[in-house]
C-alpha cells in the first residue's frame, strides 16, 4: 500500500505494441528516492532503455509525469514532465510544460503515464478518470496541433479536455518536434514530440474528477497560503506578472546576452520593435495564468492588422522573441508571432527550429551555401519569406535542404562539412537557447553541464543574470558577494550552476514552476519545498534530504550520459565563443573558458577530472550502487579516490 | 455580504477553485468547488461564477432563494451573520431540486455523496476572495 497522500498513488503502462493498459501502484522508493516528475523518469529510462536502444525504436519510453505538489495549492503547480531518450541528442532527454494537464492527470487518478512499444497505426490515449482507452487516430493523423485538440473536444462534447498533443513535425520525423499540452503550452525540447510521433500516438487526452488529498491539511494550507502572499511581495513579482519573459528581452539585450545572428553579436539593432513593450503596444489582448498560478506571466496577444492579421496566440516567450527575432536579424514583430504560431500548430521547437534558420543564413553569408544547396532559397538575414518558407518546408521535411535542417544543427552541419561545424551554435547536439556564455559566465558553465544537452534551464542561473544581490545574500549569505550577484564573474558560480541543478531537478520532480516562485522570483528555496512537500505526503522531509534527492537525480542523468558515451570532452562550447570576442553591451571584449570552472564543479560534485564521471565513492554516497556497476567503476579507474 | 465579479481581470489561474474545495473538502478537488470559471476559449475571456446569495437581502422578511423556495426539508436556510443561504449537509436528502431551481447552475452536487453543496461565503471570510491575486473577486457587504 503506498503511503503517501498528494499522490494520486498509481501510474499507468500503455503498451501500444500490445495494445493494453496496466495500472501500477506508485512505488514507495521511487518517491523517497525520486519524488515524481523529473526522478521519476530518469529512473524509468535509466532501468529500462540502455544504450542500445534507439531513440525512435518502440523500446524507447515515453514518459508523462507529474509531481507530490502538481495540482495542489502552492504557487504555480501546473508543471508536467515528459522524459524519453532524445532523437535529436541521442542522450537523456527531457521537456517540461505549464498548463493544466498535469494537474487533471492527477484528479483522474493517475501520476504519470508511461508509454511503451509502438502502435501499427495511429490511435491516441483517452483518460476519464478510471477509464482508459487506446483509440484509433486515422482522422487526427496529419491535423495540426490546435486542429486535433478541437477535434477531440467535439468527440468528447467537453471543452475541458486537457490533451498532450503533436502536430505533422513529429509525424514526418522532424527532430525537434515538441508536445503541445493545453493550453498551448510546449514541453518543446528534446525532440520529444518525435518520440511520441514514432510511437504514433498522436494524443493523450485527459478529463479527471477526483480530489487530491493531503497529509497535513492545516500545516499544508499555511505553508501553500504563506508562499502565495510572499510572492506577491516580492519586488518583481508585479513586473514578471505584468509582462512575462518578454519583460527581460531589453535588459539581455543591454547585457550583451541576447543572441544575435546566431550570436555573432549579443545585443540587436531592433531589440526596441521586439520588447516587450513594443509586442504589448502591437498585441496585448489579455494576462492568462496556468493552473494555481498567480503570476499570469502569460498573455493572449492578438494581430490586429497586417498581412498576418488576426493571428492570435499565447505563449509568446523570450525565447522565441529571440529564435524567431534577433537570431535571425529580424525586427518585424509580426512575423515573430507567425513563425510562433506556425511553430506550436506544427509542433516544433521554436527554439531549435530558429537555430536552424539562424545557422543556414550564417552559412549563406559565409557563402558556405550556394542556391543548388538551399534548394532555391536565398537565405539572406531577416527575410521573413524565408523565415516562414524554412519553417513550413521543414515541418513537412519538403526539399533536401529543409529536410537536413530538420535534423538539427549538429547532423546537419556534419552532413555540410566545410566548416559548417564552426556556426553549430550547441552542446551535445542541443541548439544553444537565448544566453550567451561571454555575457553571463555562470551560464556558459550551465550549457556545458545541463544533462540535456545546451540549456539554461537545468541550471537556471537567474540569481547573476541581471544582479540579483539581496537574493544572493539570502541564499547563500555575505560571504558570496559581490561576485555571485555579477554576470562576469566566474567565482562562484561553479557552486551556482551545482545548487541549481540540484534545486532544479526537485522543482521539476514536485512539478512546480521555475519560471513562477522558485528560479525567476527566487523566493521559493529548499526549505519552502521540504515544509510543502511534507505536509503534503507526509514523508519526513528535510532540507537536507531534498539537496541529496536533488543530486540524485542529477547523478543519476549523468550516468545514464556517461554510459552512452559522454565525457568530459563533450562537455564545452562552440569554438566561437572561446575564440570571438563578443562585440555587444556590458559584454563587449568578453569570451568565456570552462575550463577552470568546469574543474571546480566537478569537484564540487564528486565527479572524475579526466572522465567527468561521478566517482565511485560519490554514487555510493547517493544509493545509486548498481550506477558503479553499470559504469564499470573498478577502484582502479578512479583517480580521484 | 455578497461575492462581486471584476471578469475582466480573471486570468483563468483556477486558484478559487482550488482553495474553495480545499476550504470546505479538505481536498484539493476543483470538481466540489462551489465557484465555476467559464470560458469562452482557452484563452478566455473568462467569467467566474459565483453564488448571488439571492433575495438574502429580504430574508428576514421573510424572502427566500430558489434553491431555499423549493427544499422540501428545508434543508438551506439563511446565515443571518453574513448573508449566505447555506445548506445543512445533515437534513439534505439529496433529492436534487435546489439544483435544478438555481437559475446560475451553482448548486454542486456529488452523486458519490448523494448531497448538495454551495456557497457558503465560508462562514463570513471568503476563500476565493482572499486568495485571487488578480482582484477578479471582491466582497461586499450588503
Amino acid at each position: 500500500m503506498f503511503p503517501y497522500k498528494a499522490y494520486a498513488g498509481k501510474w499507468l503502462h500503455v503498451d501500444l505494441t500490445a495494445r493494453r493498459v496496466e495500472s501500477h501502484p506508485y512505488d514507495q522508493s521511487m518517491a523517497e528516492q525520486y519524488l515524481g516528475g523529473n526522478g521519476f523518469g530518469a529512473r524509468l529510462l535509466w532501468e529500462h532503455v540502455g544504450p542500445e536502444v534507439d531513440a525512435l525504436a518502440p523500446e524507447n519510453l515515453l514518459v508523462f509525469s507529474t509531481g507530490p505538489l502538481c495540482g495542489t495549492l502552492v504557487p504555480n503547480p501546473g508543471r508536467m514532465e515528459v522524459i524519453a531518450k532524445s532523437p535529436l541528442t541521442g542522450i537523456y532527454g527531457d521537456a517540461n510544460a505549464g498548463g493544466f494537464l498535469g494537474p487533471e492527470l492527477k484528479f483522474a487518478g493517475w501520476d504519470a503515464v508511461v508509454v511503451t512499444g509502438r502502435s501499427d497505426g495511429p490511435v491516441y490515449l483517452a483518460i476519464r478518470d478510471e477509464e482508459v482507452e487506446i483509440r484509433d487516430a486515422d482522422a487526427l493523423w496529419g491535423l495540426t496541433t490546435s486542429e486535433t485538440e478541437d477535434t477531440i473536444r467535439q468527440l468528447w462534447r467537453d471543452t475541458n479536455v486537457k490533451t498532450a498533443v503533436i502536430g505533422p513535425a513529429a509525424e514526418n520525423g522532424v527532430l525537434f518536434s515538441g508536445i503541445q499540452i493545453t493550453p498551448q503550452r510546449s514541453a518543446a525540447r528534446c525532440g520529444l514530440g518525435t518520440v511520441m510521433g514514432s510511437k504514433r500516438l498522436k494524443a493523450v487526452a485527459v478529463r479527471g474528477h477526483g480530489p487530491i488529498e493531503v497529509a497535513d491539511p492545516a500545516r499544508f494550507y499555511e505553508i501553500s497560503a504563506d508562499l502565495h502572499r510572499r510572492l506577491r511581495a516580492n519586488p518583481i513579482f508585479e513586473a514578471v506578472s505584468a509582462h512575462g519573459t518578454p519583460g527581460i528581452v531589453s535588459m539581455m539585450d543591454a547585457l550583451g546576452r541576447f543572441p544575435t545572428k546566431n550570436f555573432q553579436m549579443g545585443s540587436f539593432p531592433g531589440i526596441d520593435s521586439l520588447d516587450a513593450e513594443a509586442l504589448e503596444a502591437r498585441a496585448f489582448v489579455r494576462h492568462l495564468a496556468c493552473f494555481g498560478c498567480p503570476v499570469a506571466c502569460d498573455k493572449l496577444y492578438t494581430l490586429p492588422d497586417g498581412p498576418f492579421a488576426g493571428t492570435s496566440l499565447r505563449s509568446v516567450e523570450y525565447e522565441t522573441l529571440n529564435a524567431m527575432g534577433a537570431a535571425v536579424w529580424n525586427a518585424d514583430i509580426d512575423t515573430v508571432l507567425e513563425a510562433n504560431r506556425l511553430c506550436d500548430e506544427l509542433g516544433m521547437d521554436t527554439i531549435s527550429a530558429g537555430r536552424a534558420i539562424s545557422f543556414g543564413m550564417e552559412l549563406w553569408e559565409q557563402e558556405i551555401l550556394n542556391l543548388d544547396e538551399t534548394d532555391g532559397l536565398p537565405l539572406r538575414w531577416g527575410d521573413r519569406d524565408v523565415i516562414l518558407t524554412l519553417l513550413e518546408r521543414m515541418a513537412r521535411r519538403e526539399g533536401d535542404f529543409a529536410t537536413l535542417l530538420s535534423r538539427g544543427v549538429r547532423r546537419a552541419a556534419e552532413t555540410i562539412g566545410r566548416g559548417a561545424e564552426d556556426y553549430a551554435m550547441h552542446v551535445k547536439g542541443m541548439a544553444i537557447a537565448a544566453q550567451d556564455g561571454r555575457a553571463q559566465k555562470s551560464m556558459g558553465l550551465a550549457h556545458v553541464t545541463s544533462n540535456r544537452g545546451a540549456d539554461h534551464l537545468k541550471a537556471f542561473p537567474t540569481i547573476d543574470e541581471t544582479g540579483y544581490p539581496d537574493e544572493a545574500r539570502r541564499r547563500y549569505g555575505e560571504a558570496y558577494l559581490p561576485e555571485m550577484a555579477q554576470p562576469l564573474a566566474t567565482k562562484h558560480k561553479p557552486f551556482l550552476v551545482k545548487d541549481g541543478e540540484d534545486f532544479g531537478a526537485v522543482v521539476d520532480s514536485v512539478g512546480v514552476c521555475k519560471s513562477g516562485g522558485t528560479f525567476v522570483l527566487a523566493e521559493i528555496y529548499w526549505e519552502d519545498v521540504a515544509a510543502a512537500v511534507e505536509a503534503a505526503t507526509g514523508m519526513a522531509m528535510s532540507v537536507e534530504r531534498l539537496k541529496q534527492i536533488g543530486e540524485r537525480i542529477y547523478n543519476l542523468q549523468r550516468c545514464y550520459n556517461a554510459l552512452h558515451g559522454i565525457t568530459r570532452a563533450d562537455d564545452r562550447l562552440p569554438r566561437r565563443f572561446s575564440e570571438e570576442r563578443s562585440p555587444s553591451g556590458n559584454a563587449e571584449g568578453e569570451t568565456i573558458h570552462v575550463e577552470a570552472m568546469l574543474d571546480e564543479y566537478y569537484a564540487l560534485r564528486g565527479w572524475d577530472q579526466e572522465t567527468g564521471w561521478p566517482t565511485r565513492a560519490k554514487l555510493r554516497e547517493l544509493e545509486l550502487d548498481e550506477a558503479v556497476d553499470a559504469l564499470d567503476l573498478s577502484p582502479d579507474r578512479q583517480s580521484l579516490e | 455580504m455578497q461575492l462581486r465579479i471584476h471578469k475582466e481581470k480573471c486570468t483563468g489561474c483556477l486558484i478559487c477553485t482550488t482553495y474553495c474545495s480545499f476550504q470546505h473538502e479538505r481536498a484539493i478537488w476543483p470538481a466540489m468547488a462551489r465557484i465555476r470559471i467559464e470560458a469562452e476559449t482557452d484563452s478566455g475571456p473568462f467569467s467566474p461564477q459565483v453564488c448571488r446569495q439571492c433575495n438574502a437581502g429580504r430574508a428576514s422578511q421573510g424572502a427566500l432563494s430558489p434553491c431555499a423556495e423549493v427544499c422540501p426539508v428545508d434543508a438551506i436556510c439563511i446565515n443571518e451573520a453574513n448573508g449566505a443561504w447555506t445548506i445543512d449537509a445533515g437534513l439534505c436528502t439529496g433529492c436534487g431540486a435546489c439544483e435544478d431551481a438555481c437559475p446560475f447552475g451553482m448548486i454542486v452536487f456529488d452523486g458519490a455523496r448523494g448531497l448538495a453543496f454551495k456557497c457558503d461565503l465560508c462562514g463570513g471570510d471568503p476563500t476565493c476572495a482572499a486568495m485571487c491575486p488578480s482582484d477578479a473577486i471582491e466582497v461586499r457587504s450588503t
